[in-house]
């Protein structure tokens, strides 16, 4: 088991290593002039803008910035921002994790709770209409992008019933009812679309689990089906889709950049987004890797509780 | 309703499609530019997709109409002006910082600053510059020294009180600022000194009668203290320390900025009110121009701005259908439009110019763009609502005329010894530019149609993120020269013209300025490296004066220069807006000490000291 941690470790900071080089290279390529952003266009001589990008360490090879980077990094220095100047970048991320992580639990959760029922309805009336009705919602919810979902929910929500605001974002501090109030709409946005993945997984897994031997001997022992389908078929079924889950929520921190911009949340979405346009490029690579690094490691986390639980994983 | 949808919808794929390829690598989205440099990249007016264009163009020359319905005007005096209450505003965009000297301060940036800052010199009703902090400014004869008197009383929220000194200690720190920098080279501002308690004397290298508008913006016309600054350069964004009319109460990056009323400012109105009206207000940036407009229909916020047409468009329908709001709306000076590279064959010939301007059509440009009778077509630098407007100019720039486009492009295509050295009758290639907005995107795509449709021209679309398509033009790693062809620009602004045009048409290159014995005046913003003497001498006429009909007629022979050479072109003028709930008054008819209205709400920037909340 020792040496399964090690190689998925090893893995894991070569993986890493890989996504800082590929970030760094990208972000350096991209076309255009961190110092010109940072001088709003305004460059009035070529003195200036030699100045701007002395300040900001740009006259210097791209494979030492690199280094000194990751150097940096590695301690959990991630730099600071090029426009936002004395603001970290590390700081930067620490302050809008909760914002996005709530939301993307928020989303699961909301995701489980509806996909769960379906899921189950569906595998129990397996070709009935029930089962037509929410495979043909779980489709649409499944080909609406999130942004949609997101529109619809504040024309009905904040401009025709005026119950939650449209925008913008109460802090829990301020009170965890205002607090909901502004993050149920973009978190139902984003839930929509795991709705429809998590639903499918429960509805495949438990139409398998009803067709077991042992559901047949609970049925012929006289249990009433509700009884079978939450405790008997639900629990087995439920396994893969804790699986997809945790592989979700590392996805779902990357995708709440539209959902964020859209319902103007300041989370780490809405930063990046903020980040590209003003090309500030420390805080584009600090969020990208931040993000990549939460993905990179649920998943190595995934492998190994699977080598945890199924031995062939670990021989294999 | 279904159609603004709709529109947010290719809006938000747009958006998505500039992240995944920001991702990738290659290019990204792009923010609206800062309002401090004169000539900008052309902004995206409007989110709607252009109707399929005409196959065949018209053959009648066509002239977009539109205009904003708003006129500044003081408040309803049967209103009653009372205190309290908090208003939420909804921003398209979050403020990069709060220093005047050294963050970039765009329109949304500027309703923040205002309420923190007060300006030395404001603008009035007629785009005249009048004194505001500043009690007086007198230059001598010649426009080098300006004298500047300070009103007495005046002290920073943190009581610390304003005087000459305070202005001349700010000097060292907006010499190293980023953007304050940029304005002293521009302005040619060689020292500030105190020459008594309240007066300020600025000392230019350069005659400059037009230097009270560089008072007027942020980076040198905001007083801030020195002392504080000095002390926490950085940590000044968050705690930002002015004389304006409310204080710094909370600053949550990216979620909203909550500024509370000044016990102890300085202003009164016309009728004697102690300033400001309000407790606090709290702004908010909402960059989603539709979910901006429903935060403002849904009660969420009480008042928006907004620089799209298309977001102006949907506010009228939204009012025009029974929603209750007031759209307080200003035609600017800004105007979108492009610019071509004259160094590069074959735009290094007039005719070329001249002939793919004849061949667009203006009014399908503005349609495309969303501003169909909003946004009004342009033909110079001030739009018909500004005092600097000319006839004249208007007359002369180039109409609609496919048939005549496609006689004088074909003069040069067959012209033996035409430029970019291709055969007689080829074609010529034409490389456009734009950042990749929806609507710019049509736009392109009625000029790549039509000039296609002459069988004269291959055209090449090209769209980059704002930043890098800044970039593109600036040429930075070749002597600022830039690489572009054919390139959306924006130009022009509420400022006096001299702040847009000096750069404009200053040597592009150390070469030209050596031959035109002007060695080291080079101006990298003289984006599509055009130059003419003429020109640049009437420009620097322009601020040797400040007799008004006599720079009016220097900036309407650059005008007509401009429409006789076109190195750049026009589409529309851009509207801009600020909507409220109706009971949000004073944004209109706010007043200049002097007593005279002020200019009212350009670029979407209120001034928020004599906002009340009626009834």
């Amino acid at each position: 088991m020792a040496k399964v941690i090690a190689s998925r470790l090893a893995r894991l900071v070569l993986t890493l290593l890989a996504v800082t080089f590929l970030t760094f290279s990208l972000t350096a390529l991209l076309p255009g002039d961190p110092a010109v952003a940072v001088l709003g266009g305004d460059v009035q001589n070529e003195e200036l803008l030699q100045q701007v990008r002395q300040d900001l360490g740009l006259d210097r090879p791209f494979l030492v910035r690199y280094a000194d980077w990751l150097g940096d990094a590695a301690r959990g220095d991630l730099g600071e921002s090029y426009i936002n100047r004395g603001q970290s970048v590390m700081g930067t991320i620490k302050d809008r994790v909760p914002v996005t992580a709530q939301l993307a639990i928020m989303a699961i959760i909301i995701a489980v709770i509806l996909a769960v029922p379906i899921g189950v309805v569906g595998a129990y009336k397996q070709g009935r209409w029930p089962d037509s009705v929410s495979s043909a919602g779980v489709q649409v919810a499944l080909s609406v992008p999130n942004f949609i979902t997101g529109i619809f929910l504040i024309w009905l929500f904040a401009v025709q019933l005026q119950w939650l605001p449209a925008s913008n974002w109460n802090r829990i501090g301020d009170g965890l009812v205002d607090n909901l109030k502004t993050a149920i709409m973009p978190a139902t946005a984003l839930a929509m679309t795991q709705m429809a993945i998590f639903s499918r997984l429960v509805r495949s897994d438990m139409i398998a689990t009803l067709q077991e031997n042992y559901i047949l001997a609970a049925r012929a022992k006289g249990l009433n089906d509700r009884f079978i389908l939450l405790r008997h078929a639900l629990r087995p079924s439920s396994l893969s889709l804790m699986t997809i889950i945790g592989i979700n929520f590392g996805a779902l921190l990357g995708g709440t950049v539209v959902i964020e911009t859209l319902f103007a949340v300041p989370g780490l979405g809405f930063r990046l987004i903020n980040a590209i346009n003003q090309r500030d490029i420390l805080v584009i690579q600090g969020i990208t890797v931040f993000i990549a690094t939460v993905y990179v490691v649920i998943n190595t986390v995934v492998d190994l509780l699977y080598a945890v639980i199924d031995p062939r994983i670990r021989k294999g | 309703m279904k159609k603004r949808r709709l529109q947010r919808s290719f809006a938000l794929i747009a958006a998505v499609g500039m992240f995944v390829a920001a991702c990738g690598g290659d290019d990204d989205t792009a923010e609206e530019p800062a309002e401090e440099p004169a000539e900008e990249p052309a902004e995206e007016p409007a989110e709607e997709p252009a109707d399929e264009p005409a196959e065949e163009p018209a053959d009648e020359p066509a002239q977009a109409e539109g205009d904003v319905d708003t006129e500044v005007e003081e408040v309803d005096d049967t209103i009653e002006k009372t205190y309290g209450g908090s208003i939420a505003v909804g921003l398209e965009a979050e403020a990069t910082g709060l220093r005047p000297w050294e963050d970039t301060c765009s329109s949304p940036c500027y309703n923040m600053m205002v309420t923190l800052y007060d300006k030395l010199v404001e603008q009035d009703v007629n785009g005249e510059y009048a004194p505001y902090l500043a009690e007086s400014f007198t230059p001598n004869e010649d426009f080098t020294v300006w004298t500047v008197t300070l009103r007495p009383g005046v002290t920073f929220h943190n009581g610390v009180e304003l005087t000459a000194q305070t202005i001349a200690d700010m000097f060292p720190i907006q010499q190293e600022g980023a953007t304050a920098s940029g304005q002293i080279a521009s302005a040619n501002l060689a020292g500030v000194e105190a020459t008594g308690d309240l007066e300020v004397t600025y000392t230019l290298s350069q005659s400059n009668s037009a230097f009270p508008a560089y008072l007027a913006r942020a980076p040198l016309g905001m007083p801030f203290d020195p002392a504080a600054a000095a002390a926490d350069l950085d940590g000044y964004t968050n705690n930002p320390i002015g004389t304006g009319p409310f204080m710094i109460e909370s600053r949550d990056l990216d979620n909203e900025t909550v500024v509370v009323r000044n016990p102890n400012y300085w202003y009164t109105d016309a009728d004697g009110n102690q300033l400001p009206f309000l407790d606090s207000i709290a702004f908010r940036p909402i960059p989603d121009e539709g979910t901006r407009l429903d935060a403002l229909l849904s009660g969420t916020v009480d008042a928006i701005q907004s620089l799209r047409q298309g977001t102006i468009r949907d506010a009228r329908a939204a009012r025009d259908g029974g929603d209750d709001i007031v759209l307080l709306e200003f035609q600017g000076n800004n105007v979108g439009g492009g610019m071509f590279n004259v160094l590069v064959a074959p735009f290094d010939d007039v005719r070329v110019r001249r002939g793919l301007i004849e061949m667009a059509s203006q009014e399908q440009t503005i349609e495309a763009l969303g501003g169909t009778g909003i946004s009004l077509p342009g033909t110079q630098w001030f739009s018909p609502d500004s005092p600097w407007y000319s006839q004249a100019v208007a007359d002369a720039w180039p109409t609609f005329d496919f048939e005549k486009g496609v006689a004088t492009l074909s003069e040069y295509i067959n012209d033996p010894a035409r430029s970019d050295g291709k055969a007689a009758g080829e074609p010529i290639d034409v490389e456009l530019s734009c950042p990749p907005d929806p609507t710019l995107i049509a736009a392109m795509q009625v000029a790549e149609q039509t000039w296609t449709a002459s069988g004269l021209v291959n055209v090449t679309l090209t769209n980059f993120d704002q930043q890098t398509h800044i970039g593109i033009a600036l040429g930075g790693d070749n002597g600022f020269v830039g690489t572009h062809q054919a390139h959306c620009w924006r130009w022009s602004g509420e400022d006096d013209p001299s702040i847009a045009i000096n750069p404009f048409l200053a040597p592009p290159t150390a070469e030209v300025a050596e031959a035109a014995g002007l060695p080291g005046v080079v101006s990298p913003l003289n984006f599509p490296n055009w130059w003419s003497p003429e020109s640049f001498e009437a420009a620097q006429a322009a601020i040797r004066t400040d007799d008004f009909e006599e720079r009016k007629a220097l900036y309407e022979q650059i005008m007509l220069t401009i429409a006789e050479e076109i190195p750049i072109w026009y589409s529309g003028h851009t509207a801009t807006m600020i909507a409220t709930k109706p009971n949000v008054q004073g944004i209109n008819g706010w007043r200049v000490p002097s007593g005279e209205l002020g200019i009212g709400f350009p670029a979407a920037e209120g001034r928020w000291a004599e906002v009340f909340l009626a009834g």
